[in-house]
């Protein structure tokens, strides 16, 4: 078992690799009540295109078949895994995101079954063709609400926009039309593929002793067989460097029309430290040029262009990476024009040395309070587990960037990349 | 353990620990709820936190807040039955885990100070365009709300069932009485919430007694007498059952369903009430959603609510429209089966651990913490967690299928597509 440490955040984490190929880290928290483990694949909507386990064909499953799996893992054999929680007095609950799916748990007692628990119900898989059949009316009312959700729509339909051919475009939860194609055969190669314990990862934090849960966790795990471990190959999408669309208009029954511009990045950096400096540095422009302390947030809000809603996000994961600004406003078009005035003008951006320093202060201390929560800690720990980092990087990269690093990013900054998406009234 | 400290004008609340990173202060003011006020005091959550005198713009206040390490400063109103609750909020990390010791705790108590006693003030009046941008801000956080269908189906639902009541009043104010609000009103309004609210203020973190002598020093409010009810049992001499159906151009319907229980907070029946719902449709492991969504695939999500301040109980799910009628006949099949006594002791078992667990939770969460003690010193109802849970644990059976035929339907609200065909 090996220890990381950190002495700023006065945390300890504790790592081992089990002999199956699953990486295990716990992280103790005296005083909490609460456990909550995460155990999480590489397995997203944007797998689409793969060779399955012991095949050597690319197959195409279809779209929304991880989110469909996330439904199903809790099927048993002997009954259904949220009862089997239920019964120690846990809560149990999944997602599934563009890269990853991910299954959890929170309990305040019997933390080891808990534990092997999770374990046990991710790692075997039970379908019928029945119950397949019986979860596709569950999934086409979560596709529904969704539907009806404009910021949701705004969001995706803004991402969306970006990329021609990249299956970062795929719903999360598919369509109907999709879903009604899923059938258990393709669930299982789909399983079989993604759930090696080698693609996997068990995050654990909270109330736990570290030698008995990690011996728990070795023991369980060498009870059981898997195939040999073997590289998964995914199909590398050639995707063009122009954008799909440029503008989008969505018309719902809403009152509030809402706008997002995002922007393309190309330059999709391969060494795991440069991305980190990279993303941890555009949150801090993004900081500079856009949150409630900049003088354009001031300016677009005395215009009434913006309210509270307006933010700024840039998303890097795998081989897609994106910005998305924009908020609610009875403005869409004018606010859309600013954005894009701003992003035609950041080749002549001058950063001040004391806004930097008071935003790079700002988001040191944002990190710190991420350590409150369980929850909080296993997320964070999950998204930068599997783009390579370990969560302490962040802190200590964060406190090394230099206005230079901020420069740096000045070149992605271009208007053709940019696209707009609106949602109004009807 | 929890301190308690009569303090001039405020009782304050300490819980000191040292498992988070962070400290929370939290300032709650209470006052009626009324359909006259609930937009003033909505309207001055809003602009209390824009400025002070020393930092007089949203600018200025973020970027201060930015240079203490990113130290939050929100606010938000809520109701606790028949009252209306400001609770202005501030966190920000513990100087034990910073690379210089500044004084954070000082500056956000001082914050605080200022935003009552220092406030942005030009001729006895909040300053004119923040009070216009504000009032725009919450005009537009009114409407956006009504686009989230889930928010809108449930306010529609409250509107209808306690038409005359406050039940019926909106907790966040009405988009038509923006307007008439000046910026000389609304600080004669914070003036008043100064002299008359009832407040407690709490304190979550990294402190000991000492902080005590500081917010004497720093933070005072003139005392007064007062003592608002909050929990009530709603009650309708309706004779009928209201159902109200409105389209819009949606995919999903949304159903929302409210319950008269004769029960609340203050009942003996509370922590029966309080097992029931989640036997009934507080968990994923509750009837509705086993039957609702697991049996008959009807839904994605389904689940009830017991709002043990005005004393009601609430379902929604979101459907097909055209499962209208099954759904309801569903919902109402589960509901008749415990109240005729059909109740399985492992369900009632697998419940209270639930229950359990999710009251332990609490401990780990500075905001959760603060709200639980807040139900209790409103109401002065003196009962530790660890009371409340064994009293959770003692609810028997019988207690249960009890208080589940105090429940009666009362209000049916459904929001569905331009399709859907009435009741057929």
């Amino acid at each position: 078992m090996e220890t990381i440490k950190s002495d700023t955040l006065q945390e300890s984490l504790f790592y081992e690799e089990m002999d199956n190929g699953l990486k295990v880290y716990l992280l103790p928290k005296p005083g909490f009540s609460k456990t909550y483990g995460l155990f999480s694949t590489r397995f997203g909507s944007v797998d689409t295109t793969f060779v399955p386990l012991n095949e050597t064909e690319m197959i195409k499953v279809p779209d929304g078949i991880a989110h469909f799996l996330e439904h199903k893992m809790f099927e048993m054999k002997d009954g259904d895994a949220s009862d089997k929680f239920a019964a120690l007095g846990a809560n149990t609950n999944a997602f599934t995101s563009s890269s990853r799916t991910a299954y959890l748990f929170n309990t305040t007692s019997h933390e080891i079954e808990c534990i092997e628990l999770l374990l046990d119900f991710v790692q075997d898989i039970y379908l019928t063709d029945g119950t397949v059949e019986k979860e596709k009316g569950i999934i086409n009312q979560e596709i529904g609400m969704y539907d009806d959700d404009p910021d949701w729509r705004c969001y995706f339909g803004s991402i969306q926009n970006l990329y021609q051919k990249h299956p970062i475009k795929i719903d999360i939860a598919g369509t109907v039309e999709t879903v009604s194609e899923i059938n258990k055969d393709i669930l299982e190669k789909c399983y079989h593929t993604f759930y090696h314990p080698s693609n996997m990862m068990l995050f654990v934090v909270g109330n736990i002793d570290v030698e008995e849960t990690m011996k728990a966790i070795r023991d369980n795990q060498a009870m059981k067989e898997f195939h040999k471990e073997s590289t998964i190959q995914r199909l590398i999408v050639e995707e063009p460097a122009d954008i799909d669309k440029k503008n989008e208009i969505l018309k719902m029954d809403v009152i509030m029309p809402k706008v997002i511009v995002s922007m393309k990045v190309n330059d999709i950096l391969e060494d795991r430290e440069q991305r980190l400096k990279r993303e941890l540095s555009m949150n801090l422009l993004l900081d500079l040029l856009f949150a409630k302390s900049s003088s354009l947030y001031e300016e677009w809000m005395n215009e009434g262009l913006i309210n509270s809603t307006f933010s700024a996000n840039f998303t890097q994961e795998r081989d897609y990476s994106f910005l998305q600004i924009g908020g609610d406003t009875f403005a869409p078009e004018q606010l859309r024009d600013k954005i894009i005035d701003l992003i035609q003008k950041m080749k002549d951006y001058k950063i001040d040395e004391l806004d930097f320093k008071r935003v790079k202060k700002k988001n040191i201390g944002i990190l710190i309070e991420v350590f409150n929560s369980p929850e909080g800690i296993a997320n964070l720990f999950s998204r930068y587990y599997f783009e390579g980092h370990i969560i302490f990087d962040l802190i200590n990269t964060l406190s090394k960037l230099t206005p230079q690093d901020i420069e740096d990013l000045k070149p992605l900054f271009q208007e053709k990349l940019t696209s707009t998406f609106i949602v109004t009234s009807k | 353990m929890e301190t308690i400290y009569q303090m001039k004008g405020y009782t304050l609340h300490l819980i000191p620990t040292k498992k988070f990173k962070t400290m929370t202060i939290s300032l709650r003011l209470q006052s009626p709820l009324t359909r006259e006020t609930t937009t003033m005091r909505t309207l001055l959550t809003f602009v209390l936190i824009a400025a002070t005198r020393k930092l007089p713009s949203t600018k200025t206040l973020a970027m201060y807040l930015d240079d203490n390490y990113g130290a939050r400063l929100s606010s938000n109103i809520g109701t606790k039955g028949k009252s209306q609750i400001i609770n202005v909020n501030t966190s920000f990390i513990n100087e034990v885990y910073l690379p210089q010791k500044d004084s954070l705790l000082m500056n956000q108590i001082q914050l605080i100070s200022d935003l009552f006693y220092d406030p942005l003030i030009e001729n006895d009046a909040f300053n004119e365009k923040i009070v216009k941008q504000k009032k725009k801000e919450l005009k537009e956080r009114l409407q956006v709300n009504k686009d989230d269908k889930f928010s809108y189906s449930l306010d529609k639902l409250f509107e209808y069932m306690g038409h005359d009541d406050v039940l019926g009043i909106s907790s966040t104010g009405y988009e038509d009485d923006i307007e008439a609000i000046t910026a000389k009103d609304l600080y004669q309004y914070l003036l008043k919430c100064i002299r008359e609210d009832e407040k407690h203020l709490y304190v979550v973190g990294d402190v000991d007694e000492s902080i005590v002598n500081i917010f004497q020093k720093y933070l005072q409010f003139p005392e007064n007498q007062n003592d608002y009810p909050s929990s009530y049992i709603f009650h309708s001499d309706r004779k009928d059952i209201v159902e109200m159906i409105e389209k819009q151009d949606i995919t999903q319907s949304k159903l929302n369903i409210g319950y008269q229980i004769q029960c609340d907070f203050m009942s003996p029946q509370h922590y029966a009430m309080t097992v029931f719902n989640a036997i009934f449709g507080g968990f994923s492991q509750s009837r509705l959603f086993k039957v609702v969504r697991e049996e008959n695939s009807l839904c994605y999500y389904v689940s009830s609510s017991y709002d043990a301040f005005n004393g009601i109980m609430i379902v929604n799910a979101g459907i097909d429209f055209k499962d209208y009628d099954k759904a309801l006949q569903l919902i109402d099949e589960q509901l008749k089966d415990i109240q005729s006594g059909h109740l399985e002791d492992s369900e009632i078992e697998i419940t209270k651990g639930l229950l359990e667990n999710a009251l332990k939770k609490t401990n780990d969460d500075a905001g959760s913490m603060i709200a639980l003690s807040y139900n209790r010193d409103i109401t002065h109802k003196k009962e530790t967690n660890d009371e409340y849970i064994q009293k959770i644990l003692n609810v028997s059976k019988e207690e249960i299928i009890q208080v589940s035929q105090q429940i009666q339907l009362d209000t049916i609200f459904f929001l569905t597509g331009k399709d859907f065909n009435g009741n057929n």
